[in-house]
């Protein structure tokens, strides 16, 4: 915007049609237009019949719950694992990074739908016998390939993740790294002291973004059925004619869907922007989105 | 105190140092000059083994360091090492950047790290300036902070590798002054460095290196005056004019 406004001053009678401008406009219309859609069907059809939530509130719940035990399965394996990646693919040793570069490549080149659904169908294959019967007896194969299918979610992140901290890794200079050594720290007091906390700062605003999308992600699992919200509530709007509801209730189904996910990940990047906050340090501040 | 025996370092197949010894007394200032490339660097380097050397030895009040049952990190804090580029830790204000060799390499409790930090901090000039970031500092204020964080360690010599080659040349007074100081008070000193004015009146000794070799040393009068070699007499030239 600000560099639309010299251009009115100086030429005012100029209509200049910038991209962010028509970019805005598109906006508004948009957003017009969906208000308008939203108040009609609302007014019609409320969010807030109680009819409505007598009969899809426990589903509603049900399938809330699945996608916060999803999102809390996926979002810790994912960090955890693309740190390290990410920490290994800068490794010395060509015996780490060919095998994450490998990894990385892999699971950032497959649709995490078509990963679900592979690791849904064969995923327990991979599991040896051996762990099945310890420590998987007694777990249905339902559940088992479920997680299977999550976990695919997480991999496919932690790809993305692990060139996050990657890129947080490389931007901490070698020359701090050699400072470090010359007070006479051990190369792992140096990456522990030095290296660590400056790689942290650095990947907070891109985990942000990756973090959004892998909540996000967790609806593909509604491909294999996965008793999260999607699916479930799929479930309910299919049997909407048959049990006699008003078919208008879809609207304020997946309208709830909707604010759902709009929940999960406002609250997750705006913890993340909190810590951004409360670790900010003058000179390492990342592009933030 | 610190002495050097014919050290030999490839880089690949580039030979960088060729055979250098060096013997460096207590309380003497070293000054070493040369073109870049020439290996300075990598000499000071050696000496701290930040670089090992690959053929040589290098003693350090009589004890050869760089023998395998010798600790790398033992002999760094023994060291101190001023960069070029300061390299000071980015998320640590300048307070914390002179605390963290006292805390986690010594084991110093944090108290104690503080007040022996701030007295240092004051020593190069800078007391006000202990709550910024490395960011918050000019040129000469980052180095001087450099200069504390290395002092910190109580060395028992300190490497000073171009301390002022980048800095404005506003800046460039201020971190001479504290490092003029320091080799008054004492300090065995090794400075690589091209400011002539700090070393006529500083060094005890000035080494002319070229090619991996000490081609030419002596007193600062006779290497800026009555260079010796022709190499000597070309560099020399070229710098102070």
């Amino acid at each position: 915007m600000d560099t639309a406004a010299p251009a009115r001053t100086e030429r005012p009678r100029a209509r200049l049609v910038t991209p962010t401008r028509a970019l805005r406009g598109a906006e508004i219309a948009a957003g017009a237009t969906l208000a308008i859609l939203f108040f009609q069907e609302f007014l019609q059809f409320s969010l807030f019949d109680p009819n409505l939530w007598l009969a899809y509130g426990p589903i509603f719940l049900g399938g809330l719950g699945g996608t916060v035990r999803f999102i809390l399965l996926v979002i810790p394996i994912s960090v955890i694992l693309g740190f390290f990646l990410g920490w290994a693919r800068i490794s010395r040793h060509r015996v780490l990074v060919w095998p994450v570069t490998m990894f990385v490549d892999f699971f950032r080149g497959m649709p995490p739908l078509v990963l679900v659904i592979f690791a849904f169908l064969f995923g327990d294959d991979l599991i040896p016998q051996a762990i099945k019967d310890r420590l998987l007896a007694g777990i249905p194969l339902r559940v088992v390939s479920v997680t299977a299918a999550a976990l695919a979610i997480a991999f496919h992140s932690a790809a993305y993740q692990a060139e996050i901290f990657r890129a947080g890794f490389q931007s901490v200079p070698m020359g701090q790294l050699e400072a470090a050594q010359a007070l006479g720290m051990k190369p792992w007091q140096a990456m522990r002291w030095v290296v660590l906390p400056q790689t942290f700062r650095l990947s907070l605003p891109p985990l942000g973004n990756e973090l959004a999308v892998v909540i996000k992600d967790t609806s593909l699992l509604a491909a294999v059925a996965g008793g999260e919200i999607v699916s479930r509530s799929q479930n309910f709007a299919g049997t909407l004619s048959i049990s006699g509801y008003p078919v208008e209730w879809l609207f304020a189904i997946w309208t709830a869907v909707a604010i759902s996910y709009f929940a999960a990940t406002f609250t997750v990047t705006r913890l993340l922007l909190v810590l951004e906050r409360r670790f900010h340090t003058p000179g390492l501040e990342a592009v933030s989105i | 105190m610190i002495r050097v025996e014919g050290i030999h370092k490839y880089f690949g197949t580039l030979h960088v140092l060729r055979g250098i010894s060096l013997d460096v007394e207590k309380g003497e200032a070293v000054v070493v000059i040369g073109p870049s490339g020439s290996g300075k660097s990598t000499l000071l380097r050696c000496i701290n083994l930040l670089v090992e050397p690959d053929e040589g030895r290098v003693f350090l009040e009589g004890t050869q360091v760089n023998r395998a049952d010798i600790r790398r990190e033992w002999v760094r804090q023994q060291v101190g090492m001023v960069f070029q580029s300061f390299n000071l830790f980015t998320h640590l204000t300048a307070l914390q950047n002179v605390m963290l060799g006292l805390t986690q390499v010594k084991g110093i409790s944090k108290d104690v790290a503080a007040t022996k930090a701030r007295q240092l901090l004051a020593r190069v000039g800078l007391a006000a300036k202990e709550h910024a970031y490395p960011a918050q500092l000019s040129g000469g204020q980052q180095q001087r902070v450099a200069i504390a964080r290395a002092l910190a360690m109580d060395p028992k010599a300190m490497l000073f590798d171009e301390p002022t080659s980048a800095l404005d040349p506003e800046y460039i007074r201020e971190v001479l002054d504290v490092m003029t100081a320091l080799a008054r008070e004492g300090m065995t000193m090794i400075v690589v460095t091209h400011e002539m004015g700090f070393a006529s009146s500083v060094a005890s000794r000035i080494l002319f290196m070229d090619t991996g070799m000490i081609i030419e040393e002596g007193t600062p009068d006779k290497i800026f005056h009555h260079p010796e070699h022709e190499r000597t007499r070309s560099f020399v030239d070229k710098i102070l004019r």
